[in-house]
């Protein structure tokens, strides 16, 4: 049983408190994503559960162990660095093989599981090379290779992907994903990329200044976010936001200049009391198309577009309403100019409204 | 038509780029030209003139104009019981100093490798000897070794020499001072310069071999080791030809007075005060070989050459 438990998790550098009250239960073969912008104590994080960092306070178990005072050796971890930490002056082999050798394993043993590891990697060929001779995707298979030969109890990867172009790092998300499936171990897995934790976690983890900010399966996330922050950094192109007035007009009506949509009923019970005040609400891009004859006026708005962003598969209009901007995402197949007045309609359910104070969900 | 193998003709656009190029090339070597005429003046130039005069007989004390005696003054070296004598100090000389002085220098820089209180402190401390004029710490020594005020310390000290020169022979004492001193100084400098090195490795690898082993030892081995084994060479050929040369040093500290020939100190007795400028010149040029094949060894070892990418 691999789990691991961190409970009341806390990191402080003389000042700086990186890591505040981190409480997470990763479940046996789960595949967990730590995301979060730079300085929000993801990779701190990580780094304690390997043991390169000293626990301020809080417990970290690792099956059903408390490692707090084990050495990173003893813990049962491997790990696989953003630039990927490859011993120059050794062969790829000996690379993958440092760490069984480190342990005193027999040589046969060591050479199956090299053999075997880098048959699932599809580096068989590299093994006599060494890393400066060979390209970024390749070093980062054999840091994977390299944790892989351990059979650890959970691996444990810091931004693997980031130091790839941009078309490599879709590949290994890929086969990552397909090897996770096929060892079947506990991950933890750091990364400041939402697309790299939406596709890749089985949850994810959202951090920032230190605090976690939510738990979930990515699509929770993605259609539930527990606040403005969440919402804001999961998705692509990211939601967007609109200071609004709550008015009460017969229904109730999120209201500022240029933008005036009804809410949904079923939103009336939490929305009642924040009549007379400001109100951050989302909407997503995609949850915008163009007015047509069927949308019920009470959802559409105007906007005036400022750019257009073809992708081929899409369109992203960036529009001015009011005194705001937004981004839509549109068929392919619409034809707008710049500076042409439209009309906007959205999906009234996929609203989100956020206390604009404490930034919560309402 | 064209003929096979003719070329052809330049278009004007071509052939204002090769002017235009021949020019920048002129150009370079215009500007080249005063580096180079100094390294001739200054390296060249004495270099050629010793190796020319290590095979005549050249003296102020001779009559008449120096004879081209080829390797008569090198074979008589060779023949000599002082020149072997002063070899084998130079060569164990130079061999023990650079061994110390490498151990003492890893451990320095090992040291101030992971930051701690204080830690600028102990930099300061250890970065200062070689820092320092040597001219000048060369004195403090000189009088810490032989002290010129009548004290107690000083009567500890001439005890010391005394027993010293009674059992290893009469300039013993003040060997060991220049050795002293030697690894004094180039510890230091090997400790920053190794620091250097480590600071050039990336704390990934550290922290990866921190997941893979508790020994601190072995990770010092099969991790720190081989990745600062270009420097460790460098530090090694840097403590090898400085012991070799250190005419100035064993000058300095004993006013030329040595009992234990170093080749470098023979030398120049033999140049300065026997006038024997050929001879002398052939002394100091037997080092040149010795020299060039420890750094060969060394670098061959360290850092070998590249496998091709296959």
């Amino acid at each position: 049983m691999a789990q691991v438990l961190m409970k009341d998790l806390n990191k402080k550098y003389d000042e700086v408190h990186a890591v505040k009250d981190v409480n997470l239960h990763i479940r046996d073969k789960e595949f967990v994503v730590l995301v979060g912008p730079s300085g929000c104590g993801k990779s701190t994080t990580l780094r304690m559960v390997a043991g390169l960092e000293e626990i301020t306070a809080g417990e970290i178990s690792i099956g059903d162990r408390v490692v707090n005072d084990l050495p990173p050796k003893d813990r049962d971890i491997a790990m696989v660095f953003q630039n990927y930490a490859l011993y120059p002056h050794m062969t790829v082999y000996d690379n993958m093989a440092f760490g069984l050798k480190m342990r005193k394993f027999p040589k046969a043993e060591i050479q199956k599981r090299v053999q075997d590891a880098a048959e699932i990697l599809g580096i068989q060929e590299l093994l006599k090379r060494k890393p400066r001779q060979l390209s970024g995707g390749q070093r980062q298979r054999v840091a994977v290779g390299r944790a892989i030969v351990r059979h650890p109890q959970v691996f444990l990867f810091d931004e693997p992907l980031s130091n790839l172009d941009a078309k490599l790092r879709v590949q290994m998300r890929v086969e990552l994903k397909r090897l996770h499936d096929r060892l079947e171990t506990t991950a933890i897995y750091v990364t400041h990329d939402q697309v790299e934790a939406m596709t890749l976690g089985d949850r994810v983890v959202v951090m920032k200044d230190g605090w976690v900010q939510q738990v979930g399966e990515p699509l929770e996330l993605y259609g539930h976010p527990a606040n403005r922050f969440v919402a804001g950094f999961i998705g692509s192109p990211a939601m967007n936001f609109i200071e609004v007035g709550i008015k009460d007009g017969g229904a109730l009506w999120a209201d500022t200049a240029g933008f005036r949509v009804k809410v949904p009923a079923n939103r009336f019970d939490r929305l009642k009391s924040y009549v007379g005040q400001p109100v951050t609400v989302g909407i997503r891009p995609e949850d915008l198309h163009l007015a047509t004859g069927g949308d019920a006026a009470d959802a559409t708005f105007d906007a005036v577009v400022e750019v257009v962003e073809p992708l081929g598969s899409e369109i992203l209009l960036d529009v001015k309403v009011g005194a705001s901007s937004m981004v839509a995402r549109v068929d392919p197949t619409v034809r707008v100019k710049v500076h042409e007045p439209i009309r906007l309609a959205l999906n009234a359910e996929r609203l989100h409204f956020f206390d604009k104070k404490s930034e919560v969900a309402i | 038509m064209s003929v096979a193998g003719a070329v052809p003709p330049l278009l004007p656009v071509e052939s204002r780029f090769r002017a235009t190029r021949r020019h920048e090339i002129r150009l370079a070597y215009l500007l080249l030209s005063p580096t180079l005429l100094l390294l001739l003046l200054v390296l060249a130039y004495p270099l050629g003139w010793e190796v020319w005069t290590s095979l005549t007989d050249f003296s102020p004390l001779n009559d008449g104009p120096p004879t081209f005696v080829g390797l008569a003054n090198y074979r008589h070296l060779l023949a000599t019981e002082e020149f072997w004598r002063a070899a084998t100090v130079t060569v164990v000389y130079a061999a023990v100093t650079s061994v110390v002085k490498l151990i003492l220098g890893i451990g320095f820089a090992l040291l101030l490798a992971r930051p701690f209180r204080g830690r600028a402190l102990v930099f300061l401390a250890i970065f200062l000897p070689w820092a320092y004029p040597a001219s000048v710490s060369v004195i403090g020594w000189y009088w810490t070794l032989s002290p010129p005020i009548p004290t107690a310390y000083s009567v500890f000290m001439g005890t010391m020499k005394y027993a010293v020169d009674g059992a290893f022979g009469s300039g013993a004492w003040a060997f060991l001072s220049v050795t002293l001193f030697n690894v004094w100084r180039g510890s230091s400098f090997i400790g920053v310069f190794l620091l250097a090195g480590i600071n050039a490795i990336p704390s990934e690898l550290f922290e990866c071999a921190l997941l893979e082993s508790k020994s601190r030892w072995r990770r010092f081995r099969l991790v720190t080791v081989p990745l600062l084994l270009p420097f460790i060479a460098l530090a090694v050929f840097l403590s090898l030809t400085t012991a070799f040369a250190d005419l100035a040093n064993v000058w300095m500290l004993t006013a030329g007075r040595i009992a234990f020939p170093v080749v470098g100190t023979q030398a120049y007795w033999l140049a300065i005060k026997a006038g024997q400028f050929g001879p002398a010149a052939a002394l100091s040029l037997m080092l040149v070989p010795v020299l060039l094949a420890a750094l060969l060894v060394l670098f061959r070892m360290f850092d070998p050459p590249e496998a091709s990418r296959s």
